[in-house]
């Protein structure tokens, strides 16, 4: 579904990414952890082309989409990746329907009332059926969030991607997050997750990918890489982050 | 004292005199509204040129600077004095259409276009830079969402950042407006008849400056309010800005 093979990237003197190669197969919920700095967020912004990578070549589906700087790569990407941030990023002067509906209509040019219905069955399966009308500004950060994941998925994406995306959450937020992408994970979504709650990488990832400094240190299944982890620095990174 | 009265507040003269003052605000206002109005639009349409993205935009948004640039930097009395002095020898010789040249639509003479024309051009300017501001005061995340759900750049621009841009810079914009709005007083050296000219008319008829005094007031209660209505604007921004940092309910 995904691939990366040697992709590299530098903002100015800083080497972010080093030779990234990944392979994420059709229904895999790969968890990427690591510590700040070491070009998780980087990864994931690459994918969906918010960055250019400087070297190397991410094949979507099969098709490459590095290299195509021309608009029909991005359009090609963004139409099949969705992507949820940490700072969730609704827009503020729109409802919460209006969120979710506003790309249907004017990127799939789907008509306002298949945009609407769309919209309204994707939050109430996000369990915010209640708060349509809402503007985001009301509704608390846990359910933002599902907003966004709503918003994402409304363009019926074929790969998602989770930016840290219960990093800004008050913990008692976190779960009802966490709910939501657990059953998108169950239904089959080919899903890349940028995190550090180690119990959702444990329990509901099929890989765990290590990354520390621009590079996939270790990568595995979740039993293994987490419980049993083979290299030094994974061990580290691991033992400062379950201590608490 | 009686003598500063009688020379500014001598209320038997304005009355005589209220018709044309009067008449002479309404074009006051006719200025601002058409100008007013121009230049909101041409202020946005420049502040969108100037953030075209990408190398092959380069030469628009370098011409776009330099037209702010210049239009901030030279007075609108120049700008008047320019388009007035020339445009109808320009129509003359084809330069430019005769309509630009020589404007008389809905009945208005030439230097009330000329007003409007120039005002456009110079308070455009202003206003691109005050829309520039708010568009990039909006957090890149917005941006980078709307581009991430497929948008283009220009569907990003008008369906989440510039709505959001125009409400954050409602203020600032209404103040300009206010500062065009006086500044309108300059078309009367083109030889039109708004509310300064009207008042000077009686000045040098009387040597008297009651008349002035009036549009004085006449402007007042326009902008005042105005003033008062841009404050609480900003206020219910603070609130509502301190609201969003403090976090949801």
């Amino acid at each position: 579904m995904l691939e990366l093979h040697g992709v590299h990237k530098r903002f100015g003197e800083l080497h972010v990414l080093r030779g990234i190669d990944l392979a994420v197969a059709r229904g895999s919920v790969f968890c990427v952890i690591g510590p700040s700095g070491s070009g998780k967020s980087t990864l994931l912004r690459c994918i969906n082309l918010l960055e250019a990578p400087d070297e190397g070549r991410i094949l979507l589906e099969g098709t490459e989409i590095t290299g195509k700087g021309s608009r029909d790569g991005i359009d090609f990407v963004r139409r099949r990746v969705g992507i949820v941030f940490q700072q969730f990023n609704l827009f503020p002067q729109r409802t919460v329907l209006g969120n979710v509906s506003l790309a249907q209509e004017k990127v799939l040019d789907r008509p306002a009332d298949e945009a609407r219905a769309k919209a309204e069955s994707l939050l109430r399966r996000v369990g915010l059926g209640d708060k349509i009308d809402e503007y985001p500004e009301r509704l608390s950060g846990g359910q933002q969030q599902r907003v966004a994941i709503a918003r994402a998925l409304a363009m019926e994406p074929h790969v998602m991607l989770f930016d840290e995306v219960t990093s800004a959450l008050d913990p008692e937020l976190i779960k009802e997050v966490l709910d939501v992408m657990r059953e998108l994970a169950d239904e089959g979504m080919t899903m890349v997750v940028v995190t550090h709650e180690m119990g959702f990488a444990r329990e509901v990832g099929s890989q765990v990918v290590f990354m520390d400094e621009g590079v996939v240190v270790e990568q595995g299944p979740p039993q293994e890489v987490l419980e049993r982890p083979r290299n030094e620095r994974t061990q580290r990174f691991l033992g400062l982050v379950l201590e608490h | 004292m009686d003598v500063i009265i009688e020379q500014y507040f001598d209320v038997s003269l304005m009355i005589d005199e209220f018709d044309p003052v009067l008449d002479g605000f309404v074009q006051t206002i006719l200025l601002s509204i058409f100008g007013g109005v121009l230049s909101l639009l041409w202020g946005l349409v420049l502040a969108v040129l100037r953030q075209l993205p990408g190398r092959a935009f380069a030469p628009v948004r370098a011409i776009t600077i330099a037209y702010i640039d210049a239009f901030r930097g030279i007075p609108l009395l120049l700008v008047l004095l320019l388009i007035s002095g020339s445009f109808g020898a320009l129509a003359l010789e084809g330069v430019i259409p005769r309509a630009i040249g020589i404007p008389t639509f809905l009945g208005k003479p030439d230097p009330f276009w000329y007003g409007v024309m120039g005002l456009t051009i110079t308070y455009g300017a202003y206003m691109a830079e005050v829309y520039r501001a708010g568009i990039e005061a909006i957090p890149n995340g917005q941006m980078e969402a709307a581009r991430s759900l497929g948008m283009s750049h220009g569907q990003a621009m008008r369906y989440v950042i510039v709505p959001q841009a125009v409400r954050t810079v409602i203020p600032p914009l209404l103040n300009d407006f206010i500062a065009l709005m006086k500044d309108t007083s300059l078309v009367s050296v083109l030889g039109f008849v708004e509310v300064v000219q009207a008042g000077r008319d009686v000045q040098s008829e009387f040597f008297n400056s009651s008349a002035l005094t009036l549009g004085a007031l006449f402007f007042l209660v326009f902008t005042i309010p105005l003033a008062r209505l841009v404050d609480r604007l900003i206020s219910g921004q603070q609130a509502r800005f301190q609201r969003a940092q403090a976090g949801p309910a």
